[in-house]
């Protein structure tokens, strides 16, 4: 146990990187959980696919000197690539939907969660086994830079930004301290995962396929009746989940800068309990939950112990649950007679 | 009805396939074709994480017991006697359990007499006592945990150092040496991490060190940021990390990112050049990795192994533990000769042959390329010298000062 | 829907010995007991370890087959009361030792005999503390609670809790030792022959197959028992169920604090055989391959619970069992048995959404259960004409 007040804003920041990475996931999870009541274990790879394809247009485009002459063109070629990657991403879950898990629509509720361990189990071998076992360095064409906000040597408050070999006692001087640091991979991350939370909020609570969706996860078999296409539908849900991973993907390579075969493990396991701790079949809560359990597993290895950080938090998740059944965002269950 | 009938054909169809498998091991047939004399075939167990998270460097025991194996097979003198190695080689997937069914799996074909393996600690440690039961030498060449050789098994040998050298080698080294005098001491959660921190942290509060703090993290992990601020505010002069290269090489590149500069050190987990691909080169620039025996360039035979495995996998690095796999098997097969010698080949893969393999392994003396490998009482080796590398320019290199 | 007609048919039915049903039992008795011992003579040990292997976990299929294809309560934990069965077994085991004066002493090979029920119990509470709080949590909320619960026991096993479980490096401890089971060298001495050993995995694994023999036992009794029908009751409909008198938290207490007593069970037998325990051997993938197991075979099936474990234990090391075997040894160098060793679970991955798109309701589903999928989702596209009710329309006149 080791508490140290001034790590508090810093451990913050980094809660807030890793929650964003989580929520990306974690609506995924909830997407689907929310329409077809089934937990897709093969979510985590979406992730790790995304990540790879990601990679593979990262390499492909930066062949062509339009996207590296320029920062602009820079920022086009992560922009472009995490969107190919997300694209294809998204195609691979709707045709995993397709042939993996429709046949099963009618089936006992658990039988998916089969197909989708065995998608899972078929995709991870498959990149260990044809692409490569090993780390594969995810590329940074760009600077990074930390943003900091210290105390110069005399106590007064600072900002300064450092490039990646920068030290902040050369900036400011001997004695100084940085309060709380955000580099630039991590600003990219919470913002765009904003963005996108919020793109994807409004276009499930605006739009009319939006509200098919909703629609169909209250009731699929009556919103077929009034006209919903609940393939269609579906179809959509299982885009979009993956598209969203495959982002979270691409961050999580840029950001730790590396991806392998395995990278979705954990992620996974730990995206779905954030959506079952913000309530599962919630969108707003998938992403609440991302961001609290990001950072009570910042807190926790920061403050109590790093080997019991997963602990931690999920002792949290079952206090959370024992006193809101539903999880944070989740509605009481109002008991079907 | 029906379902009763399918059961049936389920039963049956269970039945043939598994007296298919049965067709293994069972029956002993002479191997070896087109020689004028039949070759007596026996082989050697290669058993490591092929698959799964560390298996770059199960791979590469792979591939360094099999540059043996082939040196073997063209060596006149083994031909001479009428003997021919094969390779079998089975995943252990780095799991206790699965390491127990290739160790079952190993020892149900009767021509194996011999085997290089495993990788981690907690694999070798149960598996080893099958090899026991079947009166089989294991050779690990990778296992540093020191409760591997004090179970009391006879047949059991490593090639690599135990975790006590290592770990107290390199706390007098960061004191003596770096001249650290607090460290951030920080292991994976295995067997081999945790007994090497642990080793390290009581050499170096021996030598008059500080150690500000003591953290376990979880394999697979992936984000260690929370750690390293919590790390940064304790202004340690090292880290020290117990476990393999890819958690050691992130940890490495957050600390170094969220600007706590110092270096990190570990032992032979790091020494792969995945390692500092992990980092970043410029990262890692300073990090500093411990491994058994001296370097492969000052050894005599380093060359030649260098040359010989560029040759049979231009496409592979050589890893932490290839040239201990290498030993380990060479050690086998000397054993191997000198038995086929004495006994003949037929008797090799007797109960008999096996034991004496075992009794020539216990006697070996051979200039391998990590060294020379003899064997104490426990089966540890003798062989006691560890090599410091860091990092500079992208590569490891030897530590001069 | 007229379920409990249905019940009591099926239930009398089951429990009339046809002949059919003698000839089958008899080949899987016969297949039992002859394809191990067939190994062994042959010196295939590998097979007789694989077949108790998959017997280890064909009790613990059976054991999470309670909790969820009975009381539908979808534990993904489940490992964790395997692993309590394992590591209180042989903590019991020193204790033990203690008592009758060190590992050589004579009654110090009973351990495993006297911890048995021990270990089982110790499980079983562990299994009632876990469920007490929890269990009014519905559906996949549990599910991710007794998730965490498994991910919170191994790693307090990896980090010593209490300064009991020597953390990652495992038990026992240099110097300490989990001593055989009694039986174990008495029948290597006085039933080996010759030619034929009777090797530790082949005494285990009579062991085994006879605790699952209990447990099927157990279960069956169970399943037409007052608690069987309230799981049922409970599991349709919790409300209806509570309505009519069935006590909701005490049923799921007992459905959950049985199956863990299996896990503890089959954890103890488990650490007895291997003589090694180790955190790694009880992680969050175990108790989603036994999950699997269960759902694979069929729901609240007490055949499909071992068909499922059989597969999905033995089927990976089968595959690489096959490419390594002397049969092919003629057409495959040792690098390519290896590599096909290496692809085993990349085509496991591919046949569980094979098996599963052809059969969804498992391999052999309960007859119970899938009369009550039938009722289930009601159907609105043409394509979804129930498939269980497509394949057994020919069955069904037998039957009502």
């Amino acid at each position: 146990m080791h508490f140290n007040i001034a790590d508090v804003p810093q451990q913050l920041v980094n809660g807030l990187t890793l929650g964003g990475m989580y929520a990306l996931i974690a609506l995924g999870y909830t997407l689907v959980y929310g329409i077809l009541l089934m937990i897709n274990f093969a979510h985590s790879e979406m992730f790790m696919m995304g990540a790879y394809f990601g990679l593979m247009w990262l390499k492909v485009l930066s062949k062509q000197s339009f996207f590296t002459s320029s920062g602009a063109g820079l920022i086009a070629l992560y922009a472009v690539s995490i969107l190919l990657a997300a694209i294809m991403t998204g195609t691979l879950g709707v045709l995993i939907e397709r042939f993996a898990y429709r046949p099963l629509r009618h089936a006992p509720r658990l039988a998916p969660l089969i197909s989708a361990i065995g998608v899972s189990l078929f995709l991870q071998n498959a990149i260990l086994l044809w692409v490569s076992s090993r780390s594969i360095p995810f590329p940074i064409k760009f600077p990074v830079y930390q943003y900091t906000l210290a105390r110069d040597p005399s106590g007064s408050l600072a900002f300064t930004v450092l490039g990646a070999t920068e030290k902040l006692a050369d900036k400011l001087g001997q004695g100084a301290h940085a309060i709380v640091q955000f580099s630039t991979l991590q600003i990219m991350i919470i913002v765009v995962t904003l963005v996108l939370l919020f793109v994807l909020d409004t276009f499930v609570s605006r739009t009319k396929l939006g509200k098919a969706m909703r629609a169909t996860a209250q009731d699929r078999d009556t919103a077929g009746l009034m006209g919903v296409d609940i393939n269609r539908i579906i179809a959509i849900t299982f885009f979009i989940g993956p598209a969203m991973g495959a982002v979270a993907g691409i961050f999580s390579g840029m950001y730790y800068g590396n991806i392998k075969y395995n990278m979705g493990f954990i992620p996974g396991i730990k995206s779905f309990t954030a959506a079952v701790l913000g309530g599962i079949g919630n969108l707003r809560g998938a992403m609440l939950g991302g961001f609290v359990l990001g950072m009570a597993e910042a807190l926790a290895s920061g403050f109590i112990s790093t080997a019991y950080k997963d602990v931690i938090a999920f002792v949290i998740l079952i206090l959370v649950l024992i006193f809101r059944p539903g999880g944070l965002l989740g509605e009481s269950v109002v008991e079907k007679v | 009805m029906a379902r009763s009938k399918r059961l049936l054909a389920l039963v049956a169809a269970l039945a043939a396939l598994s007296l298919a498998v049965a067709g293994c091991g069972g029956k002993t047939e002479t191997g070896g074709t087109g020689g004028e004399k039949e070759a007596v075939t026996v082989k050697i167990g290669v058993t490591a994480p092929f698959t799964g998270d560390v298996a770059a460097l199960g791979l590469g025991i792979k591939n360094g017991a099999t540059l043996a194996i082939d040196e073997a097979n063209a060596d006149p003198e083994l031909k001479e006697l009428g003997v021919k190695i094969e390779g079998m080689f089975v995943d252990d997937a780095a799991d206790p359990k699965t390491a127990v069914n290739a160790a079952t799996q190993l020892t149900s074909d009767p021509k194996v007499v011999g085997i290089v393996g495993h990788l981690n600690s907690g694999c070798s440690i149960p598996a080893s006592a099958k090899y026991n039961e079947a009166g089989i030498v294991q050779i690990s060449p990778a296992s540093t945990n020191p409760k591997l050789t004090q179970q009391g098994f006879k047949n059991v040998f490593r090639v690599c150092t135990i975790d006590t050298v290592q770990g107290s080698f390199a706390g007098d080294f960061a004191v003596d040496k770096l001249g650290a005098k607090s460290v951030a001491v920080i292991s994976d959660s295995t067997p081999y991490g945790d007994g090497l921190a642990d080793e390290f942290a009581k050499q170096f509060q021996a030598r008059g060190g500080k150690v500000v703090s003591r953290d376990k993290i979880q394999l697979k992990d992936q984000d260690f940021k929370a750690l390293v601020t919590k790390i940064q505010g304790l202004k340690p002069d090292l880290i020290y990390f117990g476990g393999m290269y890819t958690e050691a090489g992130l940890i490495s590149k957050q600390a170094k990112e969220a600007g706590l500069r110092v270096p990190l050190m570990g032992g032979d987990g790091l020494y792969t050049q995945q390692y500092i691909d992990i980092a970043g080169a410029a990262n890692a620039e300073g990090d500093i990795a411990t491994s058994v025996g001296l370097p492969l360039d000052q050894q005599p035979k380093g060359q030649e192994f260098k040359a010989a495995f560029e040759k049979k996998f231009p496409d592979a690095n050589i890893e932490a533990y290839d040239t201990y796999a290498y030993d380990a098997a060479m050690v086998i097969i000397e054993a191997i000769k000198k038995v086929a010698k004495e006994m003949g080949a037929d008797k090799l893969a007797t109960p008999a042959g096996k034991q004496a393999i075992i009794d020539a392994v216990a006697k070996t003396d051979y200039d391998g390329v990590t060294g020379k490998v003899a064997f104490d009482e426990f089966g540890d080796t003798t062989n006691k010298a560890i090599t410091a590398y860091i990092v500079k320019g992208g590569a490891f290199v030897p530590y001069e000062q | 829907m007229g379920g409990s007609k249905v019940d009591i048919k099926t239930s009398v039915e089951s429990a009339r010995l046809t002949p059919k049903k003698i000839a089958l039992y008899a080949a899987i008795a016969a297949f039992l007991i002859a394809a191990p011992v067939y190994f062994q003579a042959v010196g295939n040990v590998f097979m007789v370890r694989i077949f108790a292997l998959v017997g280890i976990y064909v009790m613990l299929a059976l054991g999470l087959n309670i909790v969820v294809g009975y009381a539908g309560l979808l534990d993904l934990g489940y490992v964790a009361f395997y692993g309590m069965g394992a590591y209180s077994g042989v903590l019991l085991g020193y204790a033990w030792q203690r008592i009758v004066g060190g590992a050589d002493a004579p009654l110090a090979g009973l351990s495993y005999w006297v911890l048995l029920p021990l270990a089982a119990l110790m499980a079983a509470l562990t299994g009632i503390a876990l469920g007490t709080p929890v269990l009014r949590l519905r559906g996949d909320y549990l599910a991710i609670v007794t998730l965490g619960f498994g991910e919170i026991v191994r790693i307090a096993l990896q980090n010593d809790a209490f300064g009991l479980t020597n953390g990652a490096a495992g038990l026992p401890r240099v110097g300490e030792s989990i001593v055989p089971a009694a039986g174990q060298k008495w029948v290597f001495m006085h039933l080996s022959t010759s030619t034929f050993t009777f090797s530790k995995d082949l005494f285990w694994y009579v062991i085994v197959v006879a605790l699952c023999l209990l447990t099927i036992f157990v279960i069956r009794r169970l399943d037409n028992s007052r608690l069987g029908r309230a799981w049922v009751a409970m599991r349709e409909d919790e409300v209806a169920a509570a309505a009519t008198g069935v006590n909701i938290m005490t049923t799921k207490l007992w459905a959950f604090s049985l199956g863990a007593m299996w896990g503890g069970i089959a954890g103890i037998t488990y650490a007895y055989w291997v003589g090694f325990i180790s955190p790694e051997s009880f992680n969050f993938m175990e108790s989603v391959l036994i999950v699997c197991m269960v759902v694979l075979g069929g729901m609240g099936s007490i055949p499909g619970s071992v068909v499922g474990a059989v597969i999905i234990a033995g089927l990976p090391e089968i595959i690489r069992g096959l490419a390594q075997s002397t049969a092919l040894s003629r057409f495959l160098t040792p690098e390519q048995a290896s590599r096909i060793g290496d692809y085993r679970f990349l085509i496991f991955g591919g046949l569980l959404v094979v098996m599963m798109a052809f059969r969804p309701q498992g391999i052999l589903p309960s007859t119970r259960r899938a009369r009550e999928l039938t009722a289930e989702d009601v159907i609105v596209e043409e394509e979804n004409v129930d498939m269980w009710e497509v394949e057994h329309k020919h069955d069904l006149p037998h039957k009502l």
